[in-house]
């Protein structure tokens, strides 16, 4: 028998006995414990989240690029800190993270940075609960090439700003390679089944063309692309605005005339990540042709020697997807004078002027030199003309729509003969 | 008192209002029709999958998860637990076994995603030298390999906690048992059968349980491997990734059907649970013949 258990007994006296009750103070233990550490957390958090007391103005900003891609960023952070004086913070994030952590957030009545960069769906949404600051009177379309704001235009208020963009002009090549090889980039649909079929024949060449994927956007851009070709600006744009189905005839006809018979033939590979395996795999000559945005002129060691051509052919009145990076201030921001400050300096030519020297990036501001760009860039700027300019397909949609639409284009490249259910799906995702 | 206040705020009310959540569609009461929805929804159950190959759908998923993962993982708990039994310096390899058990899960699946992805994963390359083309493939991009990979692939990641509990529990059997068995020429096939396997019976029903729970509220492994679809097709998706989506990725988010998914977990998850808790306060593992005949023996001694 334990002694506690004998001085219990002992001490019973007039009260009883009373057993020894050591899970009672186990539990005022915890209790304890989770009160003193979630005041001693709040607290840090209260403090934490406070602007700075003293006179020093900085802007907090919060966008998605990480590496090379950063580094061409920040030189347009730089002007701005010495232009106005205000200092910065730049926090890469990912968009896909950030989608799930802001509405908790703004709930709480807080926000991680004072500027952030977001596409326009997620933009548009929280502008409608009362989360965004109203950026009219800040920025306004005069500065802009036309049409530039209507994605973060709602209810005649301005919620956003455009950035610079990277087209997603169409199939990028080698010239070396193709020079070695006596091939030329096609101009009619035919030319290009011939022109799959011709690098298939030469030796090292896996397949013809690269499937860039990762979470399955370079997908849908090459699913966009076929599109805006064969079916048209006025198809892309229905697509968006969801007036037309994806189970609709016109639609299901152009994936099963074009994009279906390609994939069945083996001219597309495997999906492989599209980053520094995709360009490598691209760049060495496995697979000779990689459909990607314009950023990959920033990617490569040697920009001057890439070459691209849209899908030949096609309707009349053909469009080109333009995909602008979107900012916002939140409506808890802790700087929103800097805040507004900064976003009307990156809607101006002088910022985009020196994003775009950069390479890879298109102005969306009026007013931005053709000198500024790289000669590659120049090229890719051609392309535009005589096409709409279409926003991306799914960023414009957002939310689960654009996850659905993306893994069942990833299970459209495994199984081609699935086009039916594939198009069903997407279309009960709108 | 205290830990009743704190089961109330921390557990009963946010149960009870996630209950109430799934009734609603935004502040209009539907009854059950986020629950029709959710159930008709093909990605849920997918009845093309049943003829055409995955994806099947989150039910079906997390029924194959059982179905597949929890078996292996048991078995092989039980078979390193066994051939550890005797052997010197086994501490320290279940100690690396149970490494699996400590890693966080998005880390296990990250890895997974890398080690069966072509061109970098040894998955496929491994297939490929040994002549196996049709495995030589990105497994990350087609329905099948991508869900049978990340079940197959994440067995060793369970495999320590099985390893570590049937080690305990083997600790528990009195050697009484195995010496009389082999007084009476008992082989070690028998006995394993006969006595080490139903005196188990109780560490294999907690094991048991614990897998099921973890393997309906699977999520951290499927995303680190794939995305917030749950890969080619939403081929790996599970149930709680759909709850996900519901609630963070939809725009606006959709919180009455996420709340009608969480129940739908929490209905699962409380009857494994009501199973477990009932058999362990109810049921005693039987007497192997073995020890009830060295039990008879004694008191004949007596």
């Amino acid at each position: 028998m334990s002694s506690s258990t004998q001085s219990g007994t002992e001490g019973a006296g007039t009260g009883g006995y009373r057993p020894p009750r050591p899970l009672i103070k186990l539990i005022i233990a915890i209790v304890a414990v989770l009160v003193v550490s979630n005041v001693v957390t709040g607290l840090a958090v209260y403090y934490a989240s406070l602007p700075p007391v003293s006179g020093a103005k900085v802007v907090t900003v919060v966008g998605p690029w990480a590496g090379n891609e950063k580094d061409a960023f920040l030189p347009v952070m730089d002007q701005f800190a010495r232009t106005t004086g205000i200092s910065y913070t730049f926090t890469t994030t990912r968009q896909e993270d950030l989608q799930t952590s802001l509405p908790n957030q703004f709930a709480a009545g807080q926000s991680p940075a004072d500027l952030i960069f977001m596409p326009s769906a997620f933009i548009k949404t929280y502008a409608g609960q009362g989360y965004v600051t109203s950026l009219t009177g800040t920025i306004g379309p005069s500065t802009y090439q036309p049409g530039a704001l209507d994605q973060v235009t709602a209810n005649s208020a301005i919620w956003g700003g455009a950035y610079t963009g990277k087209v997603k002009p169409g199939f990028w090549y080698r010239v070396s390679f193709f020079q070695a090889h006596g091939l030329t980039p096609p101009t009619t649909w035919s030319q290009f089944t011939t022109l799959l079929a011709s690098l298939k024949g030469i030796t090292g060449v896996k397949n013809p063309i690269i499937s860039g994927d990762g979470v399955g956007w370079p997908l849908s851009d090459v699913t966009e692309h076929f599109i805006a070709t064969y079916g048209g600006a006025s198809m892309h744009q229905a697509l968006t605005a969801k007036t037309l189905s994806w189970t609709d005839t016109s639609v299901h006809d152009l994936f099963a005339t074009y994009l279906v018979p390609t994939l069945q033939a083996g001219d597309w590979s495997e999906p492989i990540t599209w980053d520094s395996p995709g360009v490598n795999l691209f760049w060495n000559g496995t697979y000779p042709l990689y459909f990607m945005g314009s950023w990959i002129t920033g990617m490569v060691s040697d920009p001057s020697d890439l070459g691209v051509f849209s899908l030949p052919g096609g309707v009349a009145n053909q469009g080109i997807v333009f995909a602008a990076d979107y900012f916002f201030v939140p409506k808890f921001a802790a700087h929103p004078v800097e805040a507004k400050r900064l976003a009307a300096f990156f809607a101006s030519a002088a910022a985009q002027t020196t994003q775009v020297r950069q390479g890879g990036h298109i102005a969306t501001a009026a007013g931005v030199s053709i000198t500024a760009y790289p000669s590659v860039d120049a090229r890719v700027a051609g392309l535009l003309t005589g096409k709409t300019v279409l926003p991306d397909l799914d960023d414009t949609i957002g939310g689960t729509f654009q996850t659905t639409f993306w893994s069942q284009l990833q299970l459209l490249w495994s199984d081609p003969t699935k086009l039916d259910s594939v198009l069903s799906t997407i279309q009960a995702a709108t | 008192m205290p830990a009743a206040i704190l089961l109330l705020l921390l557990v009963f009310y946010p149960i009870a209002t996630t209950i109430i959540l799934s009734f609603f569609s935004g502040s209009s009461f539907v009854g059950l029709g986020n629950y029709g929805a959710i159930l008709q929804d093909p990605a849920t159950l997918n009845p093309n999958g049943l003829s055409g190959g995955p994806p099947y759908g989150t039910l079906v998923n997390n029924l194959l998860w059982i179905v597949i993962h929890l078996p292996l993982s048991l078995f092989t708990g039980l078979v390193l637990a066994v051939l550890l039994q005797r052997v010197r310096g086994a501490s320290i390899i279940k100690s690396f076994i149970f490494l699996g058990m400590v890693t966080p899960l998005i880390v296990i699946g990250v890895l997974l995603g890398f080690t069966i992805e072509a061109p970098v994963g040894f998955v496929p390359a491994f297939f490929g030298s040994i002549g196996l083309p049709s495995l030589d493939v990105n497994w990350i991009a087609h329905p099948t390999t991508l869900l049978f990979g990340l079940i197959l692939g994440s067995v060793w990641s369970w495999t320590g906690f099985s390893t570590i509990i049937y080690s305990a529990g083997l600790t528990t059997i009195p050697k009484d048992y195995f010496e009389a068995a082999r007084v009476d020429g008992a082989s070690e096939w028998h006995i394993f059968t006969r006595i080490t396997w139903p005196l188990l019976r109780p560490v294999t029903l907690v094991i048991v349980t614990m897998s099921l729970l973890w393997e309906l509220k699977l999520f951290d492994i499927i995303l680190g491997a794939t995305n917030a679809g749950g890969g080619v097709g939403g081929a790996a998706d599970v149930l709680a990734l759909q709850m996900y989506r519901y609630a963070f990725v939809a725009l606006p988010p959709e919180s009455n059907k996420a709340a009608a998914v969480a129940c739908m977990l929490l209905l699962f998850t409380t009857l494994v649970a009501g199973f477990l808790f009932r058999r362990l306060l109810t049921g005693d593992a039987p007497k192997p013949r073995a020890a009830r005949r060295l039990a008879t023996s004694t008191r004949a001694g007596e």
